[in-house]
């Protein structure tokens, strides 16, 4: 009997570690342009609007690095389990730091 | 009764979003009961889940960026200044984390997850932290739209 977890699929895992790592991006992104003003300034340059680059860049990274993962081992080298968790917290990392940043800065 | 397009934009984006945090809590729910019958439902409200949250956010974006300014400016001058140093500054970020979860959803709903118990923890997972970011950002709309209220009644009683 094989007592292993049934996998989640090489797409489904690349696509979970590579939406866990945008979330943390993005909250880095947020907090980085509002300390440095300049990043601020060249990130509003390519789209009229900082906010709107961020989310395209956002997307973009999201697509493009799930679409890299898919094509390598490592989504399958995690398992189920710890890329939920993963995905998880740092969901709950990103939202819980973003507010405490507004909320100090 | 006069309705703007600035109006009709915010309540659209709002509406768009709680339809978008409902989907997310029908693939939860349809998640705990999974079973054959109800697998291709799970897959279109995660589509539904994804196409609300898109379009609440190309609503809502363009609304912030386009009519936002003026009640911004009232904002922090009036009571509640944090409604935007706070509330509307993590709500504008927080967004891409609920976009990003939505883009991912269906992807992970794309297997079946009747027969895949990791699949079935994953979509409930993902469901569960859309429906709760999205009720975050419901509650921190409101804050904002309360703190120009205020902003605009103190302006008001100050002008009389």
């Amino acid at each position: 009997m094989n007592g292993d977890p049934p996998k989640l699929g090489r797409t489904s895992a690349a696509f979970a570690l590579s939406a866990a790592i945008t979330i943390l991006f993005n909250t880095v992104v947020a907090c980085a342009k509002d300390a440095y003003g300049p990043l601020k300034a060249l990130m509003a340059s390519p789209s009229g609007s900082d906010w709107t680059t961020q989310g395209l860049a956002d997307v973009i990274l999201f697509f493009l690095l799930g679409a890299a993962l898919s094509k390598t081992s490592l989504p399958e080298k995690c398992t189920p389990k710890s890329l939920t968790y993963f995905l998880a917290v740092a969901v709950m990392v990103a939202g819980v730091g973003l507010f405490v940043w507004y909320v100090l800065y | 009764m006069n309705v703007t397009s600035s109006d009709v934009i915010l309540l659209a984006h709002a509406t768009f979003g709680v339809l978008g945090t409902l989907s997310a809590l029908w693939v939860f729910v349809e998640a705990l009961n999974v079973r054959d019958e109800n697998a291709g439902r799970i897959q279109k409200a995660a589509l539904l889940v994804a196409v609300c949250m898109v379009v609440a956010g190309i609503l809502g974006g363009y609304w912030y960026i386009h009519f936002y300014s003026g009640d911004k400016a009232a904002i922090l001058k009036g009571p509640w200044p944090f409604a935007h140093n706070v509330f509307m500054e993590t709500k504008e970020h927080l967004f891409f984390l609920t976009l990003i979860l939505s883009f991912y959803l269906p992807i992970a709903a794309w297997r079946k997850s009747y027969s895949n118990s990791s699949t079935r923890k994953m979509v409930l997972c993902v469901s569960m932290l859309i429906v709760l970011s999205g009720l975050a950002m419901e509650g921190f709309g409101a804050i904002v739209n309360h703190g120009a209220q205020v902003a605009f009644k103190a302006s008001a009683r100050g002008t009389r």
